[in-house]
């Protein structure tokens, strides 16, 4: 018995400390290893086994076939696995896997606005002058190549981008006799009209911000800007002063969803209950693809039951957030980024690769998938439905987050959900920006804080 | 082993014996502590050096750290935040580890004076939500407690109190705490329900029997034998608990993306979480985690030296 208990004594005490080391120093960082590809005396890429990360499931998985078929047949003797890596936790595999030569993957799709991040810390490798003008040069998406670029050199290249516009119910909006909205001002009231009880006129959780921005940029407003070397966040000026404001104003007048809520499924909100009655939403702002959850049930030829994809267009249908003034307001530019580990121990391999993603064929086939193409030149692929001509126009009036070296660490941190969230709860917007613009202005220097 | 030496060192015979120390012992315990000093001392190391250098993302990618003393320790102190994550993370731990420990006492003693069939019932429904994955644990009470379509909400609002239609748990701190605390509590009671009931089959009848010839009442038997003689047990399973409470991390995260105030919410791991991997911010997640092993060691040492000394008595 005793014994027993010196022993589970041990045992504990160093449970103890075992368990209160939790959070793990990063690791000792390695000198960067030596990356140049061994060639073999014919000037052949030496095989080697390829890694690519994808994020999340927006690459669709005929797609990843036909990259891993192509790759795999043009480089004799190597093998590319694709691993797809959720977007919640990418920042943190990318901290910690991209140092670690051992570890790495060799191709890495990211986040646009975490490419500024990582592109200024030194995770990726240069791509040349020469390599970019045959990826397709001066054609692919400008604003995200400036994303991956430090200085004039480039580094992460667009992958695919995504714009959000409107989802809402036609049949709603008519029968309470309201008009798409031409102004920001005007869809608005239209939203705040449409609210009841049981149904958001427009569903927004307090914590979207990447939504939520799509008001400041409206408004002429910036999130931050560069003064000199520095970042500064901008909240304070009064352009996002009044598009936050404006903002707040949406959200306590028209949805019902609570403050605290993000990344809601939001186009679960536009379809009909199973038990009938009003929609929990008349209308939602969400990316492209949220048609396919959208719409009357239908069976597909598996039999199985799904959504239609909005067939009924006197139901369900689609606008562009308008502008301020009207046209077209600048939403977020959502979208990835590619680019190849600088501790890749296969950069020729992982350059071949990007010549697949970035070939007329690859670059087609994300155009009819409805990701929007990195080279600009396909997207008149896209334009061939009202889904795909809104998307390429919202795009081209999307505007993206700061690209600041520590951006990543704000949205790691969540502290735009928080401000966001703050403001829904009805908070003084010019207090919170104040008080926010000390917290993010260290934090986008890439300075701890 | 040592005891044994200590205790017959009187003698002139054996205190000869004792000159020659036989090497085995500490042979022995070298695999012991080469494992802890691997396992524990080199991240320990690296912990404490990481704390002392400005060491953020640029770092990670090879840049060569500068060394500034004190600076994130001062830093980091000077922060309330900090106070406020660190005084609900002592809060939620000790409430939790003492209404789990009281939960698990209650059910031991309670497994102890039920019936076989009762007994095993209770035992299997018990090992089932031990063996429930934490992830799978957390969305069950997510849902539960969901604002739109939570039956939490719908038994409230079927039960007259249409106040609580729409209700959002995880909105407030206070209910989000408490709803963590239901996820925590549900997860750890079957283990101190077990080990303190298998503490309670370890009592003798014969040492029952005595007493209840002496003429002792049931209750008096309950407080004044049977818990005396777990009490080693409960200590133990107390100290896990309070050192499981303080590391909790995953509920609280998981229970964050269901929607919750972030920072508000956050306890001593999702913090140091957020700081270094969230915000790329190494060095002061360093330290504040050699801060949470401190504390853990203040919180814990108590016990530690009452095992200790129990078993030296």
């Amino acid at each position: 018995m005793k014994r027993t208990r010196l022993v589970a004594a041990t045992a504990a005490s160093t449970i103890t400390l075992a368990m209160a080391l939790t959070a793990c120093a990063s690791d000792d960082t390695e000198a960067p290893a030596d990356s140049e590809e061994t060639t073999s005396e014919s000037g052949e890429v030496e095989p080697g086994d390829l890694t690519l990360w994808v994020a999340g499931g927006d690459t669709p998985d005929e797609l990843r076939e036909y990259l891993v078929d192509t790759f795999e047949a043009e480089n004799e003797g190597s093998t590319l696995t694709i691993e797809e890596q959720d977007w919640g936790d990418l920042v943190t595999k990318l901290t910690t896997s991209l140092p670690d030569a051992e570890n790495t993957p060799d191709v890495v799709e990211l986040g646009n606005t975490q490419a500024p991040t990582f592109t200024n810390a030194g995770a990726f490798r240069e791509i040349s002058p020469e390599l970019y003008e045959e990826l397709g040069g001066d054609n692919l998406l400008q604003s995200f190549v400036e994303a991956g670029s430090v200085d004039g050199t480039v580094y992460a290249l667009p992958y695919y981008f995504g714009s959000r516009y409107m989802f809402y119910r036609a049949d709603i909006w008519s029968d309470a006799g309201i008009e798409v909205p031409t102004t920001l001002a005007e869809f608005g009231d239209a939203v705040t009209e449409l609210r009841t009880d049981d149904m958001s006129g427009f569903a927004l959780g307090g914590q979207d911000w990447r939504n939520g921005i799509s008001w400041v940029f409206a408004n002429g407003g910036e999130l931050a800007v560069k003064e000199g070397e520095e970042w500064v966040s901008t909240l304070s000026d009064e352009n996002t002063i009044a598009g936050l404001e404006q903002w707040q104003d949406v959200y306590e007048g028209a949805s019902n969803v609570p403050a605290t809520e993000r990344d809601v499924a939001y186009w679960d909100f536009l379809n009909d209950k199973a038990e009938g009655g009003a929609p929990d939403a008349a209308t939602i702002m969400a990316p492209g693809w949220a048609r396919w959850s959208i719409g009357d049930l239908t069976e597909n030829d598996e039999g199985e039951e799904v959504r239609d994809g909005m067939a009924d267009d006197s139901k369900f249908d689609i606008f562009a957030l308008p502008g301020v003034d009207g046209g077209v307001a600048p939403v977020f530019a959502g979208g990835s980024n590619m680019a190849v580990s600088a501790q890749s121990q296969h950069p020729e391999l992982s350059e071949n690769l990007l010549r697949i993603i970035y070939s007329d064929e690859y670059q087609t086939m994300l155009a009819e998938n409805g990701l929007g193409p990195a080279n600009t030149e396909f997207n008149s692929i896209m334009e061939t439905d009202k889904f795909g001509e809104i998307t390429v126009e919202t795009a081209e009036n999307s505007k993206l987050t700061p690209a600041a070296p520590g951006w990543a660490a704000v949205e790691g941190a969540s502290v735009y959900e928080e401000l966001f969230q703050k403001i829904a709860e009805g908070g003084d917007v010019t207090e919170l920006a104040a008080e926010y613009d000390e917290t993010i202005t260290p934090m986008l220097n890439g300075q701890a804080g | 082993m040592t005891q044994a030496i200590g205790t017959t060192a009187g003698s002139d015979g054996i205190a000869i014996r004792r000159r020659r120390r036989p090497a085995t012992p500490y042979v022995l315990l070298i695999p012991a502590v080469a494992a802890l000093l691997i396992g524990l001392g080199y991240p320990v190391y690296w912990q404490i050096v990481t704390s002392l250098q400005e060491f953020g993302l640029m770092q990670q990618f090879g840049a060569p750290p500068t060394f500034v003393g004190l600076d994130n320790y001062a830093r980091i102190f000077t922060d309330a935040e900090v106070w406020s994550v660190v005084a609900k993370s002592i809060a939620f731990c000790l409430v939790n580890a003492l209404l789990t420990v009281g939960i698990g006492l209650g059910l031991a003693v309670l497994m102890r004076a039920v019936s076989g069939w009762v007994r095993i019932t209770m035992q299997i429904t018990l090992l089932l939500a031990w063996a429930t994955p934490l992830v799978a644990a957390v969305t069950v009470f997510r849902w539960l407690f969901d604002y739109r379509t939570g039956v939490v909400n719908w038994i409230f609002v079927q039960s007259g109190f249409e106040s609580f239609d729409g209700y959002n748990w995880l909105g407030n701190v206070w209910t989000f705490f408490m709803v963590a605390s239901f996820i925590v509590i549900w997860m750890s009671v079957p283990f101190v329900a077990l080990s303190i009931y298998a503490g309670l089959t370890q009592v003798s009848e014969e040492v029952l029997e005595a007493a209840r010839i002496d003429g002792a009442g049931s209750r008096q038997i309950l407080w004044r034998i049977i818990m005396p003689l777990v009490r080693p047990v409960i200590a133990i399973v107390l100290l896990l608990q309070i050192i499981w409470d303080l590391r909790v991390f995953a509920q609280i995260r998981l229970l964050q993306d269901a929607g919750a105030p972030i920072a508000e919410t956050n306890l001593l791991g999702n913090y140091i979480y957020e700081l270094g991997v969230g915000s790329q911010d190494f060095a002061g997640a360093a330290a504040v985690s050699l801060f949470v092993l401190v504390l853990t060691m203040v919180l814990s040492g108590p016990y530690v030296r009452y095992l200790m000394k129990e078993d030296a008595a």
